[in-house]
Formats: structure tokens, C-alpha cells, sequence
């Protein structure tokens, strides 16, 4: 049984796995909006589907895109994100954000901020990111 | 045969045009020189103190950009480099240059929460102002510099906030000491390093 097991944790802890790296967000006071950067990497096999994505700092957490529309900037909410196999997307400034709406504390340069990352295949993954200066 | 004399002011001639053809060619030249459009109108700063707009910044160079502080991404990136062109400025030694952030949202922005926006991100104020205004006043100086900012639809937060984001004119514009408009630049994506080269030329 424990060898099973042992076998088990060892697979587990080398299987691809979805990453999601480099995250920051932007500071902002409370009752403000932030956004979160990162990078995220699908090394599975397989096509993942982001779905949601939570935070206890912001009463509303959304993934939004920036788009330049003939110079007008705009965002849209992207309710779902497909990320391919190998495919790594870049949550970056003018981009893909999550947008954090209504904070409920301040965030300020050098804290850090809990997040819960919704996978349709991969599940629920923790990220920890840490407040900028900018 | 030519005469030397004659020969010799030819050559004089050409090398005299070649250099002033070469000097043209390096001095660039600010693109634009127009008007703001408006005078006279009462802004309030992140104190509450009044700003007649643009007379109160007239003897110095402007930089002014375009803002609302419920903004997440492009926002704090317009002003995050209007941050890193006073510091640069502040590293060469040049000076007579203001800064200011109108924003475009003068409902929401009140001047404490422009103060509370300015605040966290540590702005330096000893030459940035954030302005705002009555949203007659505001629109008027908006349309006058082509500034568009069009509020999208309202969703609520679970607590019953309402919740409603701009689509908008990206744009930071240098305005020199007479009050004339003379360059604009996105104001997310400005080369910080070329903004400081346009103010060299318009100079002290």
C-alpha cells in the first residue's frame, strides 16, 4: 500500500501540469480597481479551459482583454480562455488582465495577494502574486 | 579655362549648401502648433484647490494626459510613464515642466479620490497635478482636443455596486509655455526617452 502510494505522489509530482507564473498586480486603493499579470503555461497533453477566477480582495474578479480599436481603448470580459497543449499565454499590461473590481483593502507596493485559478481539467490551483509599484 | 577666383566660390557654395542641407536634417521639428481650443475654465486639483485651465500652466511646458481612475490597465500605464518622463526630466536637470492628469470621469472623480489614485502610486506632486471638474467643463475641453471617452454598459458587484468602464482616447500631449499643442503620443505606450527629446526642443 504504501509503495502504491509512494508511486503515486512520485507520478503525480512529475506529471505536466498547468503553471501559472511571474504574477503581479498593479497597486490600488480600496473601493479602486486593480489587474493581475502572469504567465500562464499549459504543459499537459491536453486543451484546458480557464473558467474562473477568484480573490477575497476584490468584491468582483474578471478576465478581461484590452483590445486598441482604431486608437479607442477598450475592455471586454472573456468568460472563458482555451489554452492549447504547450501553448503559454501572457497575462501583460494591454493585454489579457484579471481585472480585481471594487478592492476591499488597499493594495500596496510589496504586499501579496491570494488567488484561486479555476481549470476545467486541471482544477483549482493557488497562486500567490505580489503588489508592484506601478 | 574658369577662373580660380570663380572656381573656388563654387566649391565654397556647395560645401556651404551640403552643410545646411545636413543641419536641416538633424534639428527635428516639433509636428504640430495649434491651439487647446478653450480658455478660462475652473478645475479643481487633487486638493481642492482651484486651476483655470490651461492659463494656470501658461510660461511652462505642459504634459498633460487623459484619465479615469476606476481604469485598471491602460491608465496606470499612461501614468506610471508620465512618472517615469518627470523622473527622467528630474535626472537631467530640467525644469519649467508640469504635469497633469484630467480626468475624464469628473462623477467618479472627485478631487479626493484623484488624491487617494495619486497617492498610492506615490506621485511625486511638487510639479503633477490631477484635474478634474464639472462634466460640462470637462466635456467641452475634451471635445476641443479630440479626446473621446465613451462610458460602456453597467454591470452591479455582488453587493449591489454599480460598476462601468470607459472605452477611450489613449493619449498624453505636450502643450508648450504659450499654451499651443505641439506633439501627442499614446499615452500607454510612449517612448519615454522621445517625449524627453521633444521637451528638449521646446526648451526652457
Amino acid at each position: 500500500m504504501i509503495f502504491l502510494l509512494s508511486v503515486l505522489t512520485i507520478l503525480n509530482f512529475n506529471s505536466p501540469k498547468m503553471e501559472i507564473d511571474s504574477a503581479w498586480v498593479r497597486p490600488a486603493a480600496k473601493g479602486m480597481n486593480s489587474a493581475l499579470y502572469f504567465d500562464l503555461r499549459n504543459n499537459t497533453s491536453n486543451t484546458d479551459t480557464l473558467i474562473k477566477v477568484s480573490s477575497p480582495v476584490a468584491e468582483l474578479v474578471q478576465v478581461h482583454e484590452t483590445l486598441n480599436k482604431n486608437g479607442l481603448m477598450e475592455m471586454k470580459e472573456v468568460k472563458s480562455l482555451g489554452v492549447h497543449k504547450n501553448q503559454i499565454i501572457k497575462f501583460a499590461p494591454g493585454g489579457y488582465h484579471v481585472m480585481l473590481i471594487k478592492l476591499k483593502k488597499d493594495l500596496k507596493a510589496g504586499a501579496k495577494v491570494g488567488f484561486v485559478f479555476y481549470f476545467k481539467k486541471a482544477g483549482k490551483i493557488k497562486v500567490t502574486a505580489v503588489v508592484k509599484s506601478y | 579655362m574658369m577662373n580660380k577666383k570663380i572656381l573656388n566660390k563654387i566649391y565654397f557654395i556647395i560645401f556651404f549648401s551640403i552643410i545646411l542641407i545636413l543641419l536641416n536634417g538633424c534639428g527635428k521639428k516639433l509636428p504640430e502648433d495649434r491651439p487647446i481650443g478653450v480658455k478660462n475654465i475652473v478645475l479643481l486639483n487633487q486638493d481642492s484647490s482651484k486651476v483655470i485651465f490651461p492659463d494656470s500652466f501658461k510660461g511652462k511646458t505642459l504634459l498633460l494626459c487623459f484619465i479615469y481612475t476606476n481604469c485598471p490597465d491602460i491608465c496606470p500605464m499612461t501614468t506610471h510613464n508620465m512618472q517615469l518622463i518627470q523622473e527622467q526630466l528630474k535626472k537631467e536637470n530640467i525644469n519649467n515642466v508640469q504635469f497633469a492628469e484630467m480626468s475624464f470621469d469628473p462623477q467618479r472623480d472627485t478631487p479626493s479620490i484623484l488624491k487617494t489614485f495619486g497617492d498610492i502610486r506615490n506621485i511625486d506632486y511638487s510639479n503633477f497635478t490631477f484635474l478634474t471638474g464639472k462634466s460640462s467643463d470637462i466635456k467641452s475641453i475634451l471635445n476641443n482636443m479630440n479626446i473621446l471617452a465613451l462610458p460602456g454598459d453597467t454591470t452591479k458587484t455582488e453587493s449591489g455596486t454599480p460598476v462601468y468602464f470607459f472605452t477611450h482616447t489613449d493619449r498624453i500631449t505636450l502643450i508648450d509655455k504659450d499654451g499651443k499643442i505641439r506633439n501627442e503620443y499614446r499615452g500607454s505606450k510612449a517612448d519615454i526617452q522621445a517625449v524627453v527629446n521633444d521637451i528638449k526642443i521646446l526648451g526652457d
